[in-house]
This record gives structure tokens, C-alpha cells and sequence, in this order.
């Protein structure tokens, strides 16, 4: 598949040893924004953790209300040996180690829900956790601004937003990554999938995201009421917010995988400077 | 292959075990200004604005949960408490015209809001509780603040184990929100010793870790550098914000 914006493939270049066609694909901003959101998003999900460890639960409610917990985590001695315990829906599975009982960061393990690996810092830090997570969440509302306005200038907004006419598109295009089609879908610098991910993440996951942390501070309810309303109340926000981080960094690992598995090198070098070169994998990347 | 998968989880195992350390120097290293910044940012943008929402008599939590130090134990405040605080003393000093010592009949005297307001804890949950007591600005008001007054600060009956002093602080733009309270009352009860009697502050713009309990003294000052740790606040001293809307 060429793509929709470049011009035509000479026909030498397929035929001889000449190097393939280059596309300037992705411009300064739009890289500066991908850098700096890999970073954001590591720092926000480990410090994020490290702030959810203070009050280990999440209800669907304005205030915290244990008839309406979602998930949980506890630890608590059977027979005199700790135990770590995830409660999801009700249904309460045994995580030592891994989730409610794990590293403390210190050398020994404690009734911690999410390890020391994860957060950041790593012992139990409330007061640093929230430092890091509040300059972050500022770094990532800016690369999301910049990246926007960017693409819009440049045009390339315009190629991965999601369009009625693409969504019957989706599936067969799906069935072509699970192998059952031969040949993707026509589509142009984008395939369907491609759309619908960016689409949900630059419109839907992000804002939220942001918007839903915003809930969490009294300052912002006293100042938009109308958020907190929106979002079901304080703590149902905290859902939505920790719900969006799971969503956002299943995207990322997917996003990640195709990367890797498109032509890695040519994908991050593309990240770099800018230019993609134009090639076997086109239309199915990152 | 072997021997790359073998180098990559040696690297990926020293990379975890050096974590520690990085995340530490990172926190603690030249880019802690950049962290403690933000909070002059977020300041700027969030502010105190609007009114925090108050909600209806059955959205109250009746056992209000109790967080944060201990219930003092000193003589001073035991005595108070069997007493029944008949010997307390509000003290309103520092940079004012009129130093006030006021009673509690004094307080209740002196005017009166009762407001059902979310108390936002900063571990992340969340109490409803009806609190009952005098507007923060009434009271600052009968002491007349001098121009050079720009921060309340409230000194607490309460410390922790190693006998460090609980404080809190306020700007005069936060301190006249009409939300701002010295509650007497919790729940229809006058407080009791838990939950910071006689006196403690209810902001409920603001996280909890404001709203200081058992309230002994409260001083206008120019600037908070030299009370305490010089953050405007025991768990400032400790790291968190001293803007708490956020």
C-alpha cells in the first residue's frame, strides 16, 4: 500500500537497488509530544500508584462509600502468614507479593497494594508522589495542547480522525491483523484501527483522564461543580481516572507491540527526525 | 539468542534493583524545584473560586471517620476536656489592633453558619459531615488586623510522638471565604475530642490536612518562614503542598 498524501512510487526504486522512497511524516512538535509523553506517562502511572496506596480502593460514589467499592486491596494473616488480597466486583482473589501485600521498598514486604517497584518513590511517600503526579499531569495537558494544535495546522489531524465512512471498515481490518484477510482494506496514511485508537486517545482517554484528576481536588469542585456532577461524584471520579490509566496503558503496550513488530527501526527513527520511509509494513504501523 | 536473552535480563534485573536509587536521587536531586514549582501553578490556576457544594441532612456520615494525629493526651488539654472546656480560651493575636481571648459562649455568640460539606482527604477518600460553628472572618474581624497582616496561623493543642507541635496557616483571601469555619459542632454534637474539640477548622475548599483540629491560637502574621518547619504548616513541614485546593 502506497499512502494517499505521497506522490507515485517510481518504478526504479522497486526495481533496482536505489533506496526506497522517505516520507516527512511526523514534525517537530508531533515528536517532541511522543517523548515527552512516553516519559509523562510513566512518571503519572508509578506516582498515580504510589497516591492510590494512601486509600487502596475505589468506589462508584461522591463520597467513599464501602456498599459501593469496585476494587479493593487488603492484606490480612491466614493461619499467621500474610496474605495480599485483590477485591474486584466482590470476588476476592489471593495476590501476596504481586498486589496488597508486596515490597515496601524498604527490604521487606507490607500491606502495600501495589509494589515499590511501581510507584514512584518507591517506599510509601504520599506528600513526593503527589509532587511528581501534579508536574507531570501539567507536561502531558501541554503535549497534548501542542500536539493538537500542530496537527491541525499541518493537516494531519485530518488523516487520523476516525470518520463515519471508516467504521465499517474496522473489522475487516481487524480480520487482516488476525491474519483471516489477505489484503487491509483501502485506506490512506491511516488504516481504520489506526483512527478509532488515535481518535479515542487524543479526544476521549486524555481529556478525561484530565479532567477526571481535576475532580479529585476541592478547589476545582468548589470552582465546577458541574464536573464533579458529571463524573458521579469525587470518588466515582477517582474510578473513571484509574479505569482511563488501565485504558490508556493497554493502548500504549498495544501501540508499543506495533512499533515493534512494523519495522522498529524505521518506525522509531521516523519518531526522531521525522522522515518514514516508505516501505512493506505502510498502513499497518504503529 | 541465549546469550542476548541472557544479557537482556541481566540488564532488565540491574535496571529494576538500580531503580531504587534513581527514583530517590531523582526526587531528592536539582530536579525537586521543578516539583515544588507547581504548586505555584497550580495555585494560580485553581485557586479558591465558587462554593463548595452542601449537601442534605441524609447524605451525612454519622460516624465521621477521625484521621490524622492523636487525640491530645497533656494535662493541658485533659484538664480542658474534663473541665468541659470551661477554661478555654480562643486567642486571637499577632499583627492586630485588638487581641482577642474569647470563650466559647464568646464564639457562639459571635455569629453562626452550619454547613453539610464534603471533607476531601488527601490519601483520596472522602466523609460528609454537618458542621456548625463561627465564620474564620467574624472572628478575625472583632480583632481588626493590622495592613501588614497576610497569613492566619493556627497553633493546636496537638503533636505527634516526637512532641513536634501541629500548625496550620491560611492567606486573608482563603480565611474570608464565607465556608471558611471555626466549628464548635459536628453532626448536631458539640465536637468531641477526636474530632478536634472545642474548637477546630472546617475549609472544605480545601484537603483536610487544612482543616486543623483542636484550635488553641491563631496568629496574623506577615509571613509564616519562622513558625515551625517555615512550610505554614506541620504536614507542609513534611512535604505536602501549603496550597491543599488541588
Amino acid at each position: 500500500m502506497t499512502t494517499s498524501e505521497a506522490p507515485p512510487r517510481p518504478l526504479t526504486s522497486v526495481m533496482d537497488e536505489t533506496p526506497r522512497e522517505r516520507v516527512y511524516r511526523h514534525g517537530v512538535v508531533a515528536r517532541a509530544a511522543h517523548w515527552l509523553w512516553a516519559l509523562a506517562m510513566l512518571v503519572l502511572v508509578m506516582s498515580g500508584l504510589q497516591i492510590f496506596n494512601a486509600a487502596p480502593y475505589l468506589d462508584a460514589s461522591d463520597k467513599s462509600n464501602p456498599a459501593r467499592r469496585v476494587l479493593a486491596f487488603g492484606a490480612e494473616r491466614v493461619a499467621g502468614v500474610p496474605v495480599g488480597t485483590t477485591t474486584i466486583f466482590g470476588v476476592t482473589l489471593r495476590t501476596t507479593h504481586l498486589l496488597g501485600y508486596t515490597d515496601d521498598g524498604l527490604g521487606e514486604e507490607a500491606p502495600r497494594a501495589f509494589p515499590a517497584w511501581a510507584t514512584l518513590p518507591g517506599p510509601q511517600d504520599l506528600a513526593d508522589g503527589r509532587r511528581w503526579h501534579l508536574t507531570f499531569a501539567w507536561a502531558l495537558t501541554i503535549a497534548l495542547a501542542a500536539y493538537l494544535v500542530a496537527a491541525a495546522a499541518r493537516g494531519t489531524l485530518r488523516e487520523l480522525v476516525l470518520r463515519p465512512s471508516d467504521v465499517p471498515k474496522l473489522w475487516p481490518m481487524q480480520l487482516y491483523y488476525f491474519r483471516l484477510r489477505k489484503e487491509p482494506p483501502p485506506h490512506g496514511t491511516y488504516n481504520p484501527l489506526q483512527k478509532a485508537a488515535y481518535t479515542a486517545v487524543l479526544f476521549v482517554f486524555f481529556p478525561l483522564i484530565v479532567l477526571t484528576g481535576l475532580t479529585l481536588s476541592p478547589g476545582v469542585d468548589a470552582a465546577a461543580p458541574w464536573l464533579t456532577a458529571l463524573f458521579g461524584g469525587r470518588q466515582f471520579a477517582r474510578t473513571w481516572h484509574f479505569l482511563l490509566m488501565v485504558l490508556l496503558v493497554g493502548y500504549f503496550l498495544v501501540h508499543l507491540t506495533m512499533v515493534v513488530t512494523t519495522g522498529m527501526w524505521n518506525n522509531v527513527r521516523s519518531m526522531i527526525t521525522g522522515w518514514y520511509v516508505l516501505g512493506e509494513h505502510d498502513g499497518v504501523g504503529p | 539468542m541465549k546469550r542476548r536473552l541472557f544479557v537482556a535480563s541481566s540488564l532488565s534485573a540491574l535496571g529494576l534493583t538500580a531503580c531504587g536509587p534513581v527514583k530517590d536521587s531523582l526526587t531528592n536531586g536539582p530536579f525537586r524545584n521543578v516539583l515544588l514549582s507547581t504548586e505555584t501553578l497550580n495555585h494560580a490556576v485553581i485557586g479558591t473560586h465558587g462554593m463548595a457544594r452542601e449537601y442534605n441532612e441524609r447524605d451525612i456520615d454519622r460516624d465521621f471517620r477521625v484521621n490524622g494525629l492523636d487525640t491530645p493526651s497533656d494535662a493541658l488539654y485533659s484538664g480542658l476536656v474534663r473541665d468541659r472546656y470551661r477554661g478555654y480560651r480562643l486567642r486571637v493575636d499577632g499583627l492586630v489592633d485588638r487581641p482577642q481571648s474569647l470563650t466559647l459562649t464568646q464564639l457562639r455568640a459571635a455569629g453562626e453558619r452550619t454547613q453539610i460539606t464534603r471533607h476531601d482527604c488527601v490519601e483520596g477518600w472522602s466523609a460528609i459531615g454537618k458542621w456548625r460553628g463561627v465564620p474564620l472572618a467574624t472572628v478575625l474581624a472583632m480583632a481588626h488586623p493590622k495592613a501588614t497582616a497576610r497569613y492566619c496561623v493556627f497553633h493546636c493543642f496537638d503533636s505527634d510522638e516526637s512532641g513536634t507541635r501541629y500548625y496550620e496557616s491560611l492567606d486573608l483571601h482563603e480565611a474570608a471565604h464565607p465556608q471558611t469555619l471555626l466549628a464548635l459542632e459536628l453532626n448536631d454534637e458539640p465536637l468531641d475530642p477526636d474530632h478536634g474539640a472545642p474548637v477546630r477548622l472546617k475549609i472544605p475548599t480545601q484537603l483536610g490536612y487544612k482543616s486543623a483540629k483542636w484550635v488553641q491560637r491563631i496568629e496574623l502574621v506577615a509571613d509564616y518562614k519562622r513558625i515551625g518547619g517555615g512550610n505554614g504548616g506541620y504536614w507542609e513541614d513534611q512535604g505536602y503542598e501549603w496550597y491543599a485546593g488541588i
